[in-house]
Protein backbone atom coordinates (compact mmCIF):
# COMPACT_ATOMS: atom_id res chain seq x y z
CA UNK A 1 0.00 0.00 0.00
CA UNK A 2 1.62 3.27 -1.06
CA UNK A 3 0.97 6.81 0.13
CA UNK A 4 -1.63 7.64 2.70
CA UNK A 5 -4.27 5.21 3.89
CA UNK A 6 -7.61 6.46 2.58
CA UNK A 7 -10.49 6.36 5.03
CA UNK A 8 -14.20 6.97 4.53
CA UNK A 9 -16.54 7.56 7.47
CA UNK A 10 -20.28 6.83 7.48
CA UNK A 11 -21.71 8.36 10.61
CA UNK A 12 -24.86 10.44 11.19
CA UNK A 13 -23.51 12.57 14.04
CA UNK A 14 -21.48 15.58 12.93
CA UNK A 15 -19.87 15.79 16.37
CA UNK A 16 -18.64 12.22 16.12
CA UNK A 17 -17.46 12.60 12.52
CA UNK A 18 -15.49 15.74 13.32
CA UNK A 19 -13.95 14.23 16.45
CA UNK A 20 -13.09 10.94 14.79
CA UNK A 21 -11.54 12.62 11.76
CA UNK A 22 -9.41 14.80 14.00
CA UNK A 23 -8.18 11.89 16.12
CA UNK A 24 -7.43 9.73 13.09
CA UNK A 25 -5.52 12.45 11.27
CA UNK A 26 -3.20 13.01 14.22
CA UNK A 27 -1.33 10.23 12.49
CA UNK A 28 -0.18 11.72 9.18
CA UNK A 29 -0.31 8.42 7.31
CA UNK A 30 -4.12 8.37 7.63
CA UNK A 31 -6.32 10.57 5.52
CA UNK A 32 -10.10 10.83 5.82
CA UNK A 33 -11.11 11.31 2.17
CA UNK A 34 -14.90 11.38 2.47
CA UNK A 35 -17.57 11.45 5.12
CA UNK A 36 -21.22 10.47 4.71
CA UNK A 37 -24.16 10.64 7.06
CA UNK A 38 -25.89 7.49 5.77
CA UNK A 39 -25.25 4.32 3.81
CA UNK A 40 -27.70 5.57 1.20
CA UNK A 41 -25.65 8.72 0.68
CA UNK A 42 -22.47 6.64 0.56
CA UNK A 43 -23.93 4.40 -2.12
CA UNK A 44 -25.22 7.21 -4.32
CA UNK A 45 -22.08 9.37 -4.35
CA UNK A 46 -18.47 8.71 -5.33
CA UNK A 47 -16.96 7.07 -2.28
CA UNK A 48 -13.29 7.97 -2.75
CA UNK A 49 -12.19 4.34 -3.13
CA UNK A 50 -11.20 3.94 0.50
CA UNK A 51 -8.80 1.42 2.07
CA UNK A 52 -10.87 1.57 5.24
CA UNK A 53 -14.55 2.28 5.81
CA UNK A 54 -15.58 3.28 9.31
CA UNK A 55 -19.31 2.91 9.68
CA UNK A 56 -21.78 3.35 12.50
CA UNK A 57 -23.64 0.00 12.69
CA UNK A 58 -26.87 1.89 13.40
CA UNK A 59 -26.80 3.07 9.79
CA UNK A 60 -26.64 -0.49 8.45
CA UNK A 61 -29.23 -1.95 10.79
CA UNK A 62 -32.28 -1.77 8.49
CA UNK A 63 -30.60 -3.72 5.78
CA UNK A 64 -30.43 -7.46 5.98
CA UNK A 65 -27.87 -7.91 3.22
CA UNK A 66 -24.30 -8.82 3.98
CA UNK A 67 -22.17 -5.93 5.22
CA UNK A 68 -19.57 -6.15 2.47
CA UNK A 69 -22.08 -6.18 -0.37
CA UNK A 70 -24.14 -3.44 1.29
CA UNK A 71 -21.09 -1.17 1.24
CA UNK A 72 -19.96 -2.47 -2.17
CA UNK A 73 -16.59 -3.15 -0.60
CA UNK A 74 -14.02 -5.52 -2.04
CA UNK A 75 -12.27 -7.94 0.26
CA UNK A 76 -9.23 -5.60 0.36
CA UNK A 77 -11.25 -2.89 2.06
CA UNK A 78 -11.31 -3.07 5.85
CA UNK A 79 -14.65 -2.27 7.47
CA UNK A 80 -14.62 -1.02 11.05
CA UNK A 81 -17.54 -0.13 13.27
CA UNK A 82 -17.71 3.08 15.26
CA UNK A 83 -19.86 1.84 18.07
CA UNK A 84 -21.68 3.83 20.70
CA UNK A 85 -25.01 2.14 20.11
CA UNK A 86 -26.63 -0.89 21.71
CA UNK A 87 -24.29 -3.44 20.12
CA UNK A 88 -21.93 -5.83 21.86
CA UNK A 89 -18.85 -7.30 20.20
CA UNK A 90 -20.68 -10.45 19.24
CA UNK A 91 -23.20 -8.48 17.19
CA UNK A 92 -20.35 -6.73 15.38
CA UNK A 93 -18.27 -9.76 14.53
CA UNK A 94 -18.62 -9.23 10.79
CA UNK A 95 -16.59 -6.04 11.14
CA UNK A 96 -12.81 -6.05 10.86
CA UNK A 97 -12.56 -4.00 14.05
CA UNK A 98 -14.56 -1.95 16.49
CA UNK A 99 -13.77 1.61 17.51
CA UNK A 100 -15.37 2.51 20.83
CA UNK A 101 -16.45 5.97 21.85
CA UNK A 102 -13.93 5.99 24.73
CA UNK A 103 -10.95 4.94 22.64
CA UNK A 104 -7.88 7.16 22.69
CA UNK A 105 -6.22 8.18 19.45
CA UNK A 106 -3.46 5.62 20.10
CA UNK A 107 -6.06 2.84 20.42
CA UNK A 108 -7.81 3.97 17.24
CA UNK A 109 -4.51 4.08 15.39
CA UNK A 110 -3.69 0.55 16.52
CA UNK A 111 -7.10 -0.77 15.42
CA UNK A 112 -6.84 0.90 12.01
CA UNK A 113 -3.35 -0.50 11.44
CA UNK A 114 -4.40 -3.98 12.55
CA UNK A 115 -7.43 -3.91 10.24
CA UNK A 116 -5.33 -2.99 7.21
CA UNK A 117 -2.83 -5.69 8.02
CA UNK A 118 -5.54 -8.30 8.43
CA UNK A 119 -7.34 -7.51 5.21
CA UNK A 120 -4.15 -7.55 3.19
CA UNK A 121 -3.25 -11.08 4.30
CA UNK A 122 -6.65 -12.35 5.24
CA UNK A 123 -7.88 -15.89 5.02
CA UNK A 124 -11.36 -15.17 3.84
CA UNK A 125 -14.11 -16.69 5.92
CA UNK A 126 -16.29 -19.16 4.17
CA UNK A 127 -19.71 -17.72 4.85
CA UNK A 128 -21.88 -20.67 3.94
CA UNK A 129 -23.69 -21.97 6.97
CA UNK A 130 -23.33 -25.71 6.94
CA UNK A 131 -20.07 -27.46 7.72
CA UNK A 132 -18.39 -29.01 4.69
CA UNK A 133 -17.48 -32.70 4.69
CA UNK A 134 -13.83 -31.83 5.35
CA UNK A 135 -14.83 -29.56 8.23
CA UNK A 136 -16.94 -32.35 9.75
CA UNK A 137 -13.95 -34.71 9.54
CA UNK A 138 -11.67 -32.19 11.21
CA UNK A 139 -14.25 -31.35 13.86
CA UNK A 140 -14.56 -35.05 14.70
CA UNK A 141 -10.79 -35.33 15.03
CA UNK A 142 -10.65 -32.23 17.27
CA UNK A 143 -13.42 -33.64 19.45
CA UNK A 144 -11.48 -36.89 19.79
CA UNK A 145 -8.68 -34.83 21.30
CA UNK A 146 -6.26 -34.88 18.38
CA UNK A 147 -3.71 -32.08 18.05
CA UNK A 148 -3.39 -29.86 14.99
CA UNK A 149 -0.20 -31.69 14.05
CA UNK A 150 -1.90 -35.12 14.25
CA UNK A 151 -4.84 -33.86 12.19
CA UNK A 152 -2.50 -32.37 9.58
CA UNK A 153 -0.70 -35.72 9.25
CA UNK A 154 -3.91 -37.74 9.12
CA UNK A 155 -5.49 -35.69 6.32
CA UNK A 156 -2.30 -34.74 4.55
CA UNK A 157 -2.77 -31.02 5.14
CA UNK A 158 -0.47 -28.26 6.35
CA UNK A 159 -0.92 -27.16 9.98
CA UNK A 160 -1.84 -23.73 8.64
CA UNK A 161 -4.75 -25.24 6.68
CA UNK A 162 -5.93 -27.18 9.74
CA UNK A 163 -5.92 -23.99 11.82
CA UNK A 164 -7.82 -22.17 9.10
CA UNK A 165 -10.44 -24.97 9.00
CA UNK A 166 -10.76 -24.80 12.78
CA UNK A 167 -11.32 -21.05 12.64
CA UNK A 168 -14.04 -21.52 10.03
CA UNK A 169 -15.70 -24.24 12.10
CA UNK A 170 -15.76 -22.08 15.25
CA UNK A 171 -16.98 -19.09 13.27
CA UNK A 172 -19.88 -21.04 11.75
CA UNK A 173 -20.95 -22.81 14.95
CA UNK A 174 -20.24 -20.03 17.45
CA UNK A 175 -18.38 -22.58 19.58
CA UNK A 176 -14.71 -22.17 20.47
CA UNK A 177 -13.77 -24.60 23.23
CA UNK A 178 -12.86 -28.20 22.46
CA UNK A 179 -15.42 -29.33 25.05
CA UNK A 180 -18.12 -27.32 23.27
CA UNK A 181 -17.13 -28.68 19.85
CA UNK A 182 -17.31 -32.20 21.28
CA UNK A 183 -20.90 -31.60 22.35
CA UNK A 184 -21.79 -30.44 18.87
CA UNK A 185 -20.13 -33.52 17.40
CA UNK A 186 -22.01 -35.91 19.69
CA UNK A 187 -25.37 -34.17 19.26
CA UNK A 188 -24.98 -34.33 15.51
CA UNK A 189 -23.91 -37.94 15.66
CA UNK A 190 -20.46 -37.27 14.23
CA UNK A 191 -19.15 -38.97 17.33
CA UNK A 192 -20.46 -41.59 19.71
CA UNK A 193 -20.98 -40.76 23.38
CA UNK A 194 -18.75 -43.72 24.20
CA UNK A 195 -15.91 -42.20 22.18
CA UNK A 196 -15.01 -39.69 24.83
CA UNK B 1 -26.36 6.88 26.86
CA UNK B 2 -26.51 6.22 30.58
CA UNK B 3 -26.84 9.17 32.92
CA UNK B 4 -23.96 7.89 34.98
CA UNK B 5 -21.53 9.92 32.81
CA UNK B 6 -22.69 13.05 34.56
CA UNK B 7 -22.74 11.71 38.11
CA UNK B 8 -20.38 13.27 40.63
CA UNK B 9 -19.68 12.91 44.33
CA UNK B 10 -22.48 15.41 45.00
CA UNK B 11 -25.19 13.43 43.17
CA UNK B 12 -27.77 11.80 45.44
CA UNK B 13 -26.94 8.15 46.05
CA UNK B 14 -30.56 7.17 45.38
CA UNK B 15 -30.27 8.49 41.82
CA UNK B 16 -27.48 6.12 40.91
CA UNK B 17 -29.59 3.00 41.40
CA UNK B 18 -30.89 2.95 37.85
CA UNK B 19 -30.61 -0.71 37.06
CA UNK B 20 -30.12 -4.20 38.34
CA UNK B 21 -26.32 -4.26 38.08
CA UNK B 22 -25.83 -1.05 40.06
CA UNK B 23 -28.06 -2.42 42.78
CA UNK B 24 -25.83 -5.46 42.90
CA UNK B 25 -22.73 -3.28 43.35
CA UNK B 26 -24.25 -1.46 46.32
CA UNK B 27 -24.94 -4.78 47.95
CA UNK B 28 -21.47 -6.17 47.23
CA UNK B 29 -19.92 -3.07 48.78
CA UNK B 30 -22.02 -3.72 51.86
CA UNK B 31 -23.85 -0.42 51.49
CA UNK B 32 -27.32 -0.61 53.02
CA UNK B 33 -30.35 0.78 51.20
CA UNK B 34 -32.35 3.61 52.78
CA UNK B 35 -30.15 6.48 51.57
CA UNK B 36 -32.71 9.24 52.03
CA UNK B 37 -31.34 12.37 50.36
CA UNK B 38 -27.68 11.65 51.16
CA UNK B 39 -25.08 12.27 48.43
CA UNK B 40 -22.74 9.62 47.07
CA UNK B 41 -19.92 11.34 48.92
CA UNK B 42 -21.74 11.22 52.27
CA UNK B 43 -22.70 7.57 51.94
CA UNK B 44 -19.18 6.59 50.88
CA UNK B 45 -17.69 8.45 53.84
CA UNK B 46 -20.10 6.68 56.19
CA UNK B 47 -18.86 3.37 54.83
CA UNK B 48 -15.23 4.41 54.83
CA UNK B 49 -15.10 3.90 51.07
CA UNK B 50 -13.43 6.20 48.55
CA UNK B 51 -15.88 7.98 46.28
CA UNK B 52 -13.48 7.61 43.36
CA UNK B 53 -13.40 3.84 43.72
CA UNK B 54 -17.17 3.68 44.09
CA UNK B 55 -17.86 5.76 40.99
CA UNK B 56 -15.25 3.85 39.01
CA UNK B 57 -16.88 0.48 39.75
CA UNK B 58 -20.32 1.91 38.90
CA UNK B 59 -19.02 3.25 35.59
CA UNK B 60 -17.45 -0.08 34.64
CA UNK B 61 -20.86 -1.70 35.10
CA UNK B 62 -23.00 1.03 33.60
CA UNK B 63 -20.93 2.00 30.55
CA UNK B 64 -20.02 -0.68 28.01
CA UNK B 65 -16.48 -0.34 26.74
CA UNK B 66 -15.45 1.93 29.62
CA UNK B 67 -11.82 1.44 30.46
CA UNK B 68 -11.01 2.69 33.97
CA UNK B 69 -7.71 4.32 34.88
CA UNK B 70 -6.55 4.15 38.46
CA UNK B 71 -5.72 7.89 38.58
CA UNK B 72 -6.40 9.09 42.12
CA UNK B 73 -6.85 5.71 43.74
CA UNK B 74 -4.33 4.81 46.43
CA UNK B 75 -3.30 1.65 48.24
CA UNK B 76 -5.81 2.44 50.97
CA UNK B 77 -8.50 1.51 48.41
CA UNK B 78 -7.11 -2.00 48.00
CA UNK B 79 -8.79 -3.69 51.02
CA UNK B 80 -12.23 -2.35 49.99
CA UNK B 81 -11.67 -3.53 46.46
CA UNK B 82 -10.65 -7.01 47.64
CA UNK B 83 -13.73 -7.11 49.88
CA UNK B 84 -15.88 -6.25 46.88
CA UNK B 85 -14.31 -8.98 44.72
CA UNK B 86 -14.65 -11.56 47.50
CA UNK B 87 -18.32 -10.84 48.04
CA UNK B 88 -18.84 -11.21 44.31
CA UNK B 89 -17.11 -14.61 44.35
CA UNK B 90 -19.18 -15.66 47.35
CA UNK B 91 -22.39 -14.77 45.53
CA UNK B 92 -21.35 -16.75 42.46
CA UNK B 93 -20.28 -19.83 44.38
CA UNK B 94 -23.07 -19.94 46.94
CA UNK B 95 -25.96 -18.66 44.92
CA UNK B 96 -25.50 -18.07 41.22
CA UNK B 97 -23.78 -21.22 39.97
CA UNK B 98 -25.81 -23.69 42.09
CA UNK B 99 -28.91 -21.98 40.75
CA UNK B 100 -27.70 -22.21 37.16
CA UNK B 101 -26.88 -25.86 37.76
CA UNK B 102 -30.44 -26.55 38.94
CA UNK B 103 -31.84 -24.77 35.89
CA UNK B 104 -29.60 -26.73 33.54
CA UNK B 105 -30.61 -29.93 35.25
CA UNK B 106 -34.31 -29.11 34.77
CA UNK B 107 -33.68 -28.24 31.13
CA UNK B 108 -31.89 -31.53 30.50
CA UNK B 109 -34.72 -33.56 32.02
CA UNK B 110 -36.72 -32.75 28.92
CA UNK B 111 -33.88 -33.75 26.56
CA UNK B 112 -32.88 -37.07 25.08
CA UNK B 113 -30.48 -39.13 27.16
CA UNK B 114 -27.57 -38.64 24.79
CA UNK B 115 -27.66 -34.83 24.91
CA UNK B 116 -28.35 -34.83 28.64
CA UNK B 117 -25.37 -37.00 29.41
CA UNK B 118 -22.77 -34.96 27.53
CA UNK B 119 -24.15 -31.59 28.58
CA UNK B 120 -24.16 -32.63 32.22
CA UNK B 121 -20.52 -33.59 31.90
CA UNK B 122 -19.72 -30.34 30.08
CA UNK B 123 -21.29 -28.32 32.85
CA UNK B 124 -19.64 -30.32 35.65
CA UNK B 125 -16.24 -29.74 34.03
CA UNK B 126 -17.01 -26.07 33.67
CA UNK B 127 -18.06 -25.90 37.31
CA UNK B 128 -14.66 -27.36 38.32
CA UNK B 129 -12.91 -24.83 36.11
CA UNK B 130 -14.75 -21.92 37.76
CA UNK B 131 -14.03 -23.32 41.21
CA UNK B 132 -10.30 -23.61 40.44
CA UNK B 133 -10.20 -20.12 38.96
CA UNK B 134 -11.82 -18.60 42.04
CA UNK B 135 -9.82 -20.75 44.49
CA UNK B 136 -6.61 -19.47 42.97
CA UNK B 137 -7.69 -15.88 43.52
CA UNK B 138 -9.03 -16.54 47.03
CA UNK B 139 -6.16 -18.72 48.25
CA UNK B 140 -3.16 -17.27 46.46
CA UNK B 141 -3.75 -13.83 45.00
CA UNK B 142 -5.85 -12.12 47.68
CA UNK B 143 -3.79 -13.37 50.67
CA UNK B 144 -0.67 -12.10 48.87
CA UNK B 145 -2.23 -8.67 48.34
CA UNK B 146 -3.47 -8.53 51.93
CA UNK B 147 -0.02 -9.33 53.29
CA UNK B 148 1.52 -6.74 50.96
CA UNK B 149 -0.92 -4.10 52.22
CA UNK B 150 -0.06 -4.94 55.83
CA UNK B 151 3.58 -4.20 55.10
CA UNK B 152 5.06 -7.58 54.23
CA UNK B 153 7.18 -7.14 51.12
CA UNK B 154 9.10 -10.40 51.40
CA UNK B 155 6.79 -12.49 49.26
CA UNK B 156 8.08 -14.10 46.06
CA UNK B 157 4.68 -13.92 44.35
CA UNK B 158 4.12 -10.88 42.17
CA UNK B 159 0.85 -9.51 40.82
CA UNK B 160 2.36 -10.05 37.36
CA UNK B 161 2.08 -13.82 38.02
CA UNK B 162 -1.66 -13.34 38.50
CA UNK B 163 -1.90 -11.33 35.30
CA UNK B 164 -0.22 -14.16 33.40
CA UNK B 165 -2.33 -16.90 35.00
CA UNK B 166 -5.65 -15.12 34.82
CA UNK B 167 -7.63 -17.74 32.95
CA UNK B 168 -10.71 -17.13 30.90
CA UNK B 169 -13.90 -18.63 32.34
CA UNK B 170 -16.16 -16.94 29.82
CA UNK B 171 -15.40 -19.05 26.75
CA UNK B 172 -17.30 -22.17 27.74
CA UNK B 173 -20.32 -20.17 28.88
CA UNK B 174 -20.39 -18.54 25.47
CA UNK B 175 -20.28 -22.00 23.88
CA UNK B 176 -23.00 -23.30 26.20
CA UNK B 177 -25.20 -20.35 25.27
CA UNK B 178 -24.89 -21.11 21.57
CA UNK B 179 -25.48 -24.82 22.12
CA UNK B 180 -28.72 -24.08 24.02
CA UNK B 181 -29.85 -21.56 21.41
CA UNK B 182 -28.83 -23.44 18.29
CA UNK B 183 -28.29 -27.11 18.83
CA UNK B 184 -30.39 -28.47 21.67
CA UNK B 185 -33.21 -30.42 19.99
CA UNK B 186 -36.53 -28.62 19.62
CA UNK B 187 -38.31 -30.95 22.03
CA UNK B 188 -36.33 -29.58 25.01
CA UNK B 189 -38.64 -27.51 27.18
CA UNK B 190 -38.74 -23.93 25.90
CA UNK B 191 -39.29 -22.32 29.30
CA UNK B 192 -36.40 -24.11 30.98
CA UNK B 193 -34.17 -23.19 28.06
CA UNK B 194 -35.10 -19.53 28.40
CA UNK B 195 -34.42 -19.66 32.14
CA UNK B 196 -30.94 -21.02 31.48
CA UNK B 197 -30.23 -18.42 28.79
CA UNK B 198 -31.38 -15.55 31.02
CA UNK B 199 -29.00 -16.73 33.71
CA UNK B 200 -26.13 -17.02 31.23
CA UNK B 201 -26.71 -13.50 29.87
CA UNK B 202 -26.64 -12.15 33.42
CA UNK B 203 -23.45 -13.93 34.45
CA UNK B 204 -21.66 -13.18 31.16
CA UNK B 205 -22.05 -9.49 31.79
CA UNK B 206 -21.05 -9.86 35.42
CA UNK B 207 -17.93 -11.91 34.59
CA UNK B 208 -16.93 -9.47 31.91
CA UNK B 209 -17.20 -6.42 34.20
CA UNK B 210 -15.54 -8.34 37.02
CA UNK B 211 -12.49 -9.09 34.91
CA UNK B 212 -12.27 -5.43 33.83
CA UNK B 213 -12.18 -4.50 37.53
CA UNK B 214 -9.47 -7.07 38.24
CA UNK B 215 -7.35 -6.34 35.17
CA UNK B 216 -7.73 -2.58 34.92
CA UNK B 217 -8.07 -1.54 38.58
CA UNK B 218 -6.75 -4.22 40.93
CA UNK B 219 -3.65 -5.31 39.00
CA UNK B 220 -2.37 -1.77 38.16
CA UNK B 221 -3.07 -0.59 41.71
CA UNK B 222 -1.19 -3.47 43.32
CA UNK B 223 1.73 -3.35 40.89
CA UNK B 224 2.15 0.36 41.65
CA UNK B 225 2.43 -0.58 45.29
CA UNK B 226 4.84 -3.52 44.90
Amino acid sequence: MSGKVKITIIEPSEIVVTGLKRLIEQNVSFHVVKTFCSVHEYNTMPNGNPDIIIVNPLTTADDSSDLRSLLQASSNTAILAINYGPYDEEALRDYDGIIGIFNTHEQIEKKLSAAIKNTSDKETYDNSNELSTRECEILTAVAKGKTNKEIADEFNLSIHTVISHRKNISHKLGINSIAGLTIYAVMNKLLDVEDF
Amino acid sequence: MNRIHTFTAKTKMAEIITDYSLLTIIDRLNIKLGFGEASIDEICRRHNLSTDLFLMICRVYAIDGFSPEIGNLTNSDIPKLIGYLQRTHKYWIESFFPNLHTNIHTMLESCDERSAKILNKFYDDYDDEVQKHLDYEENTVFPYINSLVSGNKGNKFRIKDFEENHSNIEEKLHDLKNIVIKYLPENASQQSRINVLNEIFKIENDLNKHSIIENKILIPLVSKYE
